[in-house]
């Protein structure tokens, strides 16, 4: 515990050079990005040692507030630690373009919201737990609002305040009630509550609304897609990567320790609506032009198929109530562990690519791999990871994802869960296809053909702090796809299941629970793609010396950047696809029409509308608004009226006390 | 005393008639006068003495005769506006003055059966009442501060009634609280026909934002 006091207490270094003098803002940055670097990197340490030693941790009390560790918070400590040194190393290049727009502001704040973030997963009960999950609230509402000069950064960072304080709401609600059915307010004394009967579905929903709320769920999502773009990107970075995972941290808390009596309609809730938003929030982003909305309806995809792979081991457990279901959560953990280091990764490099060019728009965007080599190279391993491609990290949680769905289809004995397991792999396999689909044009559109605008020729690579960050992050990307098995060991550690179930002889992963044996060799299938790429290059390469470089054949015009794929057109065929849940709004005109083949000037508009905001959001807004118009009827500045309610209250007070004395 | 509930009871509906600011004030202090004479009465039937005499003559002092003063000074201001025309038919304030009457007595009734001050706790509470409906029917400010006095005289009564005869100290607080409001409520009233050239307080719903 004591590491951890020490990385609080360099944070607080970082907080306090909000202070420092404004000539001297330079180095307040340095020193608060380092004390960022500091504090995550013993929290890293920490975090690592307490799973991989397996000791039990010493709880500090003081009054009736505990903050403590256990293992499976020592997992979402030790992920926090890991990005938090990898932002903040990306924050020490790339904050220092905030030089002069309140710079000392954000990297206090930085400091504060990683603090938050630590502390909340080091509570021990519920009042501190809600302290600082309301702290890391309003930092991270402060950090979205920090270009508040914009008025659309501060639509969305309100937006999100409103809608965090209704997730916040909920969980208090989660928390009252268990606590009221147990002794104290701590952890401890909340797992031995005596909760039942309709409690138990009550305290089920306030908590899964709430923390569904925070990690972004269909039909709850509609603040991240506003809220990470307006954001500067190490925050969102952050918050995409850290913050929603906490919210799976909490939610495991309410399901492991409080409620551990699982309902089976819980387990096929959370499993359900994890898959829609996981294949909702990924339809959305293949639509987006913004790249760090791209990233944000990513976010939403991937917390679904977290929750959706918790959900799925909730459900084996009250299905076959085997060791089985520890597929799942680990499936979850894993899954949560490598889209953090691959969400800060990408979300970074959308940093560097607005950094350098100045803007966010995948239209205006084309051939950044020639003025960004390194940053290229980098987004292509993210890439490849969120679209779930063996070699990568993403690809071992997804792996692990559905296993522990052929695992419930096996062992799930009834009609009902194996219709749910199909839903499941039909859902799966639409979000794994349109995820790729999705990161191939964000890749492709961005960094490879023809500049599609002027600004791509005056992009310039990012400085030495930001590459060297994302760097950092690849790297773990490839490390822990490639050789998963250490990570896999203290992950099990940190759910206190024993690893034999899942890693075999020489980092393969081995799982049995879907009858037959199957396995996973990273190594083995990055040895045959080596192989088969030497192969490949030395019979398109080796043939060819001599490349003749010429013009693409056009019927006799010269090809333009413009005739390339846009990012728009990009998406059309799955949103023909999908024209009935996305309902795109097109609007042609012709502003010029010389010829009727050519000469033409086209005005295209094309909007793609957010069928939940559009359809339960604004009714819901309309309906309320007009709900206040009436109660503004009663309250409309006449003294004669409000004199008038004191004289109707008083004389109905009146009578009730006569008539019942 | 029966013949002074009578009276005071005569004196509040005749002040739900009143449309003349003038008259109204009048009438005012003749209702105030009454409570004086009230609280003289009872006080004397406690035994004399200086806390016997005190409340009756702060009463003479400040609503017989300085509030009804002030408010006619600024009357005499109001030149052309002496005459209400309220928005609410008059007659409608007098039906439901009889109403709170009704509901007074039947509260009490039901509340203090047997109570022998019963006539004077039911005119009390008609008071607060009849109070309250001049501040609601009425929409010029003067009426309105006669309104929110009646009320008060009313909450007086009461209280001498129910406690018979209040420690000095509260006496003299509660004096100086009304003394102040009406000074404010005088003060505002000017400021009110200074700035909106009338003294109907529909005009302060402009305010609104």
């Amino acid at each position: 515990m004591d590491m951890f006091f020490a990385a609080v207490l360099c944070y607080s270094i970082g907080i306090l050079t909000l202070f420092a003098p404004h000539q001297r803002q330079i180095m307040a940055h340095y020193v608060a990005n380092l004390a960022a670097v500091m504090g995550s990197g013993l929290v890293f340490f920490n975090a690592w040692s307490i799973l991989a030693s397996d000791i039990p941790v010493r709880a500090v009390k003081w009054g009736s507030y505990v903050l403590t560790c256990d293992g499976w918070s020592a997992a979402f400590l030790m992920l926090t630690g890991l990005a938090g040194i990898i932002a903040s190393i990306y924050a020490l290049g790339y904050a220092e373009s905030y030089e002069g727009k309140r710079l000392r502001m954000l990297n206090g704040l930085w400091n504060l919201f990683i603090c938050s973030m630590v502390l909340v997963l080091l509570a021990g009960d519920a009042l501190s737990f809600l302290l600082f999950w309301e702290i890391m609230a309003v930092a991270s509402f402060l950090l979205v609002n920090h270009e508040a000069e914009k008025r659309t950064t501060w639509n969305a960072a309100y937006q999100y305040l409103v809608m965090t304080s209704i997730g916040t709401a909920a969980i208090m609600i989660a928390f009252f009630l268990t606590a009221t059915h147990s002794a104290s307010f701590t952890f401890a004394a909340m797992a031995n509550n005596t909760l039942e009967g309709g409690w138990l579905h009550a305290v089920f929903a306030a908590a899964f609304i709430g923390f569904a709320l925070k990690a972004g769920f269909v039909p709850l999502h509609v603040w991240l897609p506003n809220a990470h773009p307006a954001a500067p990107s190490h925050v969102s970075a952050l918050m995409s990567g850290v913050m929603l995972k906490i919210a799976l941290y909490g939610f495991g808390r309410f399901m492991f320790d409080f409620l551990p009596e699982w309902n089976y309609w819980w387990a096929v809730i959370v499993m359900v609506i994890g898959l829609l938003s996981a294949f909702l929030g990924v339809l959305y982003a293949q639509m987006e032009v913004d790249i760090k909305r791209v990233l944000a309806y990513s976010s939403v995809e991937n917390m679904g198929i977290i929750f959706a792979a918790f959900g799925c081991g909730m459900l084996l457990k009250v299905v076959t109530d085997s060791n089985w279901c520890q597929i799942g959560f680990l499936a979850a953990l894993l899954h949560a562990f490598n889209h953090s280091i691959m969400k800060v990764l990408m979300f970074m490099s959308a940093g560097s690519i607005m950094h350098g060019t100045g803007s966010k728009n995948l239209e205006l965007f084309g051939g950044l791999a020639n003025k960004m080599p390194y940053t290229a190279i980098f987004t292509f391993i993210g890439a490849m990871g969120l679209a779930a491609l063996p070699l990568t990290n993403g690809f071992v949680g997804e792996w692990m994802v559905l296993q522990s769905f052929i695992t419930l289809g096996h062992n799930g004995l009834t009609q009902d869960v194996r219709l749910w397991t199909a839903l499941a792999f039909v859902l799966m396999g639409l979000t794994g296809a349109l995820a790729l689909g999705c990161f191939v044009r964000y890749f492709g559109i961005t960094f490879l053909g023809a500049a599609r605008s002027k600004l791509v020729e005056r992009a310039h690579e990012s400085d030495t702090f930001m590459l060297a960050a994302m760097g950092m992050s690849s790297a773990l990307v490839l490390i822990c796809g490639i050789f998963p098995g250490y990570v896999i060991y203290l992950l099990c550690n940190a759910l206190h299941m024993s690893d034999y179930m899942v890693l075999g002889v020489g980092g393969r992963l081995i799982w049995s629970g879907s009858g037959t044996f199957v396995t996973y060799n990273p190594i083995l299938v990055a040895v045959v793609l080596g192989i088969i790429g030497v192969v490949v290059l030395y019979f398109v390469v080796g043939q060819k010396i001599c490349i003749p470089k010429d013009v693409t054949w056009n019927c006799g015009t010269y090809p333009t950047a413009r005739q390339q794929y846009s990012a728009t057109g990009f998406s059309k065929p799955v949103r023909r696809a999908f024209d009935y849940l996305l309902k795109p709004k097109r609007e042609r005109t012709y502003t010029q029409n010389d010829h009727s083949y050519f000469g033409r000037k086209l005005f295209y508009k094309l909007e793609i509308p957010d069928m939940i905001t559009e359809k339960l959001y604004q009714p819901f807004n309309k309906y309320f608004v007009s709900a206040s118009a009436f109660l503004r009827r009663l309250q409309q500045g006449s003294v004669r009226l409000y004199v008038s309610y004191v004289m109707v209250a008083m004389v109905i007070v009146l009578i009730w006390g006569a008539m019942y004395k | 005393m029966e013949y002074l509930v009578v009276a005071l009871m005569f004196v509040v509906f005749l002040q739900t008639r009143i449309m003349d600011l003038r008259r109204g004030v009048y009438c005012l202090g003749v209702q105030s006068a009454l409570i004086a004479a009230a609280c003289l009465v009872i006080g004397m039937s406690h035994g004399g003495g200086l806390h016997a005499f005190l409340p009756g003559v702060l009463t003479i002092l400040v609503k017989v005769i300085f509030i009804p003063y002030a408010i006619l000074k600024v009357v005499r201001n109001l030149q052309d506006e002496s005459e209400i025309v309220s928005d609410i038919n008059v007659n409608y304030s007098t039906a439901v003055a009889a109403c709170a009457l009704a509901l007074s007595y039947m509260v009490f009734d039901s509340l203090l059966p047997h109570f022998e001050g019963r006539d004077i706790l039911a005119s009390s509470l008609f008071m607060i009442m009849t109070g309250l409906i001049l501040i609601v029917m009425r929409s010029r400010a003067i009426m309105q501060m006669i309104g929110l006095i009646t009320l008060e005289n009313g909450i007086y009564l009461f209280g001498l009634v129910m406690t018979e005869g209040l420690p000095v100290i509260i006496e003299l607080g509660v004096f100086l609280d009304v003394l102040i409001a009406v000074v404010i409520l005088v003060i505002l009233t000017s400021r009110l026909r200074v700035s909106f050239k009338t003294t109907d307080t529909n005009e302060l719903n402009k305010l609104k934002g």
